[in-house]
């Protein structure tokens, strides 16, 4: 009897805490996203209804105003090159991590790692100036290149931890069935690490969709919407900054919405 | 078995995934080409606009592709929005608006193509202050521009300013703002007796926060202290000179201003410390009156003519001391066309855009000519309280630092250092203003800068008083 109470008693704290954490989460993108569809007068209102009158005139103000839709579009192609190059050059790197003893492979790890303890802060003129020089400040093919910089720590890291699950016997047992290395790792390793790969790669989408400082650094005329939502709602009034906050939030949104399963299993791995 | 099933379909997915981005990153390359090589959709439409106007008259800023203008003022969405689609309307030429949301970013941006030896930007916009910290060898000599412009008949003090501490000018006057004060009617009823809100005295102005304190409960006068917010310029130009009749000379005998300050303090919003743009918390009624600039009140006055009042800040034994923002514009050294820009100059300095200027985002014009009449409502009660403001017979106008050279925000952080030491951390008024009226000197003497208005001329160092 008491042991059913009790464990009643902890199914009831398992479920408060979790509507708890997810009213954490949950509360500020619903203020976030009934601000943004209010009318401007309504954002200043107190107390606040619990149903908003719904209005888009903000956001179709802030969507309309010039570089916003051009942002956008950039950003997607950011993410997306950054994504390519950091799989293609990550990828092996990772691999090699975790199949190869060689020396100074401790080092290399640790050098990767280290990358991301520069504070870019204090690296943002000398890149700019470099990148002026090679001439590709302000594409976003040169800013693809610096997010591909800073997410590759992460992709090379995570790539090898993903490879380091996959039993190193498959791809022995396939070498001695007439495989070489490279049709082993594409037959048998390849297909067991696409999973990982594929949260890996779309975690560094996420990363270079977030990226706010080299993008402001590095781009002028061709920014990417966080840099253009920086520079265009940080002094601007409250209203327009809920419905950046909001264009900002709802794609991030989507895409953990449609990848969640992959990054569990991500963490899985990880974790293993 | 099953667990095959869900690798595999695992595999299906996420091999759908990365063909979707493969697929999607070549589309993306592609498009990247096509934006680098068009200036992009903003230069697009402004020609759109203007298309067979006057092409002949300005062929330079023609033929050198649009004018890349960077500015830390009116970069706001609602602001740069009006730039592009009204106030530049005008302008034959291509003009490539881009805003900096703060002095830091506009900054590194312009030292980061100064160093490269190589630019985009063509035309700065910025604060007398963005140029004094900037310094001159980024900037062009604007001398002869100057002088062609010197029929729109800038005021002298502005035209002293813009030399930046030399003898020649590095950026042209663009437009003026000041510091007022905005006041939620529903608080007129606790003014005290007899005092005219168009003409308060400071006593008045902390009675009227202690009357509203005493009647509602609530703290609803409010400073923008916080971080964003230009509370030294509150120090600089208005209470110290207000109280002692100027601001550096007479730092050390500034006791009554800052006691004034902690007096009024105990009615002042707590959120305080945290308010950039006062017109948010107004529009919000958390504060009910608030001092800021111009431009950082105009939403309150635009949305809601009808419940805000406009007033003149208030006036001290010295008289009703304020201070003029003026904001210019310059060409960086490595303006890839500074023929553009300085068309764009010319055509910014005109009389009507000027009128535009002040019609669409609240700056007010700095050449000479009369003020337009079909002003909005809200921007019509900023226009009154400036005018007010400035033409009161107790006007005492404090000028920005002049000669500080980019020590600009060591003065200021002076100013932001005492009121945190005496308002918020409670330390005694006498041996603050001991310790920071050195600091101050040293500043001084260090920069060699001679006093500027309110305080009388100096030959040599100003000194503290």
């Amino acid at each position: 009897m008491s042991g059913e109470s009790s464990a009643r008693m902890r199914t009831i704290l398992l479920h408060a805490g979790a509507v708890a954490m997810a009213l954490w989460i949950l509360v500020p993108i619903y203020f976030i996203t009934a601000a943004a569809f209010s009318t401007q007068e309504a954002v200043f209102g107190y107390p606040k209804p619990l149903v908003p009158q719904i209005s888009t005139g903000t956001l179709e103000f802030f969507l309309g105003a010039s570089g916003v839709l051009p942002s956008f579009r950039r950003s997607v192609v950011v993410a997306f090159v950054t994504l390519g190059l950091a799989v293609a050059i990550g990828t092996p790197a990772g691999y090699a991590l975790a199949r190869f003893r060689f020396r100074g492979s401790d080092t290399f790890r640790l050098l990767i790692v280290s990358t991301r303890a520069f504070p870019i802060v204090i690296l943002s003129i000398p890149l700019a100036v470099t990148f002026i020089r090679f001439g590709i400040d302000d594409s976003s093919f040169g800013l693809a290149l610096m997010h591909t910089a800073l997410a590759l720590p992460f992709t090379v890291l995570v790539t090898s931890s993903v490879f380091a699950g996959i039993s190193e016997e498959l791809e022995e047992a396939a070498m001695t069935l007439g495989c070489n290395r490279l049709t082993a790792f594409r037959k048998v390793v390849l297909p067991l690490a696409l999973p990982g790969l594929a949260a890996a790669a779309i975690f560094t989408w996420i990363i270079s969709w977030n990226e706010v400082f080299a993008a402001s650094i590095l781009t002028l005329r061709n920014r990417t919407l966080p840099a253009q939502v920086l520079a265009a709602l940080t002094q601007s009034p409250l209203p327009f900054q809920f419905a950046g906050g909001f264009v900002l939030l709802a794609p991030a949104l989507v895409v953990i919405f449609v990848i969640r399963k992959y990054l569990f299993s991500l963490w899985g791995r990880v974790s293993r | 078995m099953s667990r095959n099933r869900s690798v595999n379909r695992w595999v299906a997915l996420a091999f759908g995934l990365v063909l979707l981005a493969v697929g999607c990153a070549g589309d993306g390359e592609g498009g990247t080409g096509a934006e680098t090589a068009s200036p992009g959709p903003e230069a697009a439409e402004t020609p759109a606009e203007t298309p067979d106007e006057t092409p002949a008259e300005t062929p330079a800023a023609q033929d050198s592709g649009p004018v890349t203008f960077f500015s830390t003022q009116l970069a706001p969405v609602e602001e740069s929005e009006k730039v592009r689609n009204t106030i530049l309307a005008g302008f034959p030429g291509e003009v490539d608006f881009v805003g900096a949301d703060n002095y830091g970013a506009w900054v590194d941006r312009i030292t980061a193509e100064a160093e490269a030896g190589e630019g985009t930007i063509d035309l700065l916009g910025g604060l007398h202050g963005d140029f004094v910290s900037l310094g001159t060898e980024r900037l062009t000599d604007v001398s002869d521009l100057m002088s062609e412009l010197s029929d729109r008949g800038f005021s002298e003090d502005y035209v002293e300013l813009a030399n930046l501490g030399t003898d020649t000018p590095y950026y042209i006057p663009w437009m003026q703002a000041t510091y007022i004060v905005v006041a939620n009617k529903q608080a007129l009823e606790h003014l005290p007796d007899g005092a005219d809100v168009e003409a308060l005295t400071y006593e008045q102005y902390a009675e009227w926060a202690a009357n509203i304190f005493d009647a509602t409960g609530q703290a609803k006068v409010g400073f923008p202290a916080g971080e964003d917010g230009l509370l030294p310029r509150f120090f600089q130009g208005y209470l110290l000179p207000a109280f002692t009749g100027g601001v550096v000379t007479t730092f050390g005998e500034s006791d009554a201003a800052w006691e004034w300050m902690r007096g009024i303090w105990e009615h002042t919003h707590p959120q305080s410390v945290g308010f950039g743009f006062m017109q948010d918390p107004l529009l919000s009624e958390e504060v009910w009156v608030a001092w800021d600039h111009v431009a950082r009140l105009k939403n309150a006055l635009e949305q809601r003519p009808d419940d805000f009042v406009a007033v003149p800040a208030p006036a001290g034994p010295e008289g009703r001391a304020f201070m003029p923002v003026v904001a210019g514009l310059a060409i960086p050294a490595t303006a890839p066309s500074p023929q553009g820009a300085q068309d764009l100059i010319a055509y910014m300095a005109e009389l009507e855009t000027q009128a535009t200027t002040l019609r669409e985002v609240g700056f007010f014009p700095v050449v000479e000519g009369d003020l337009p009449e079909d002003l909005s409502a809200g921007i019509q009660l900023e226009a009154d309280a400036v005018r007010m403001q400035t033409e009161a017979e107790d006007a005492l106008p404090s000028l920005l630092p002049i000669g500080l050279g980019d020590a600009g925000g060591d003065f200021n952080k002076i100013f932001a250092d005492t009121f945190t030491r005496i308002i918020l951390n409670g330390e005694e008024i006498g041996p603050v203003l001991e310790r920071q009226a050195e600091a101050l000197q040293a500043l001084m003497e260090e920069t060699g800068a001679s006093c500027w208005q309110p305080d009388p001329p100096s030959d040599g160092p100003c000194q503290v008083g």
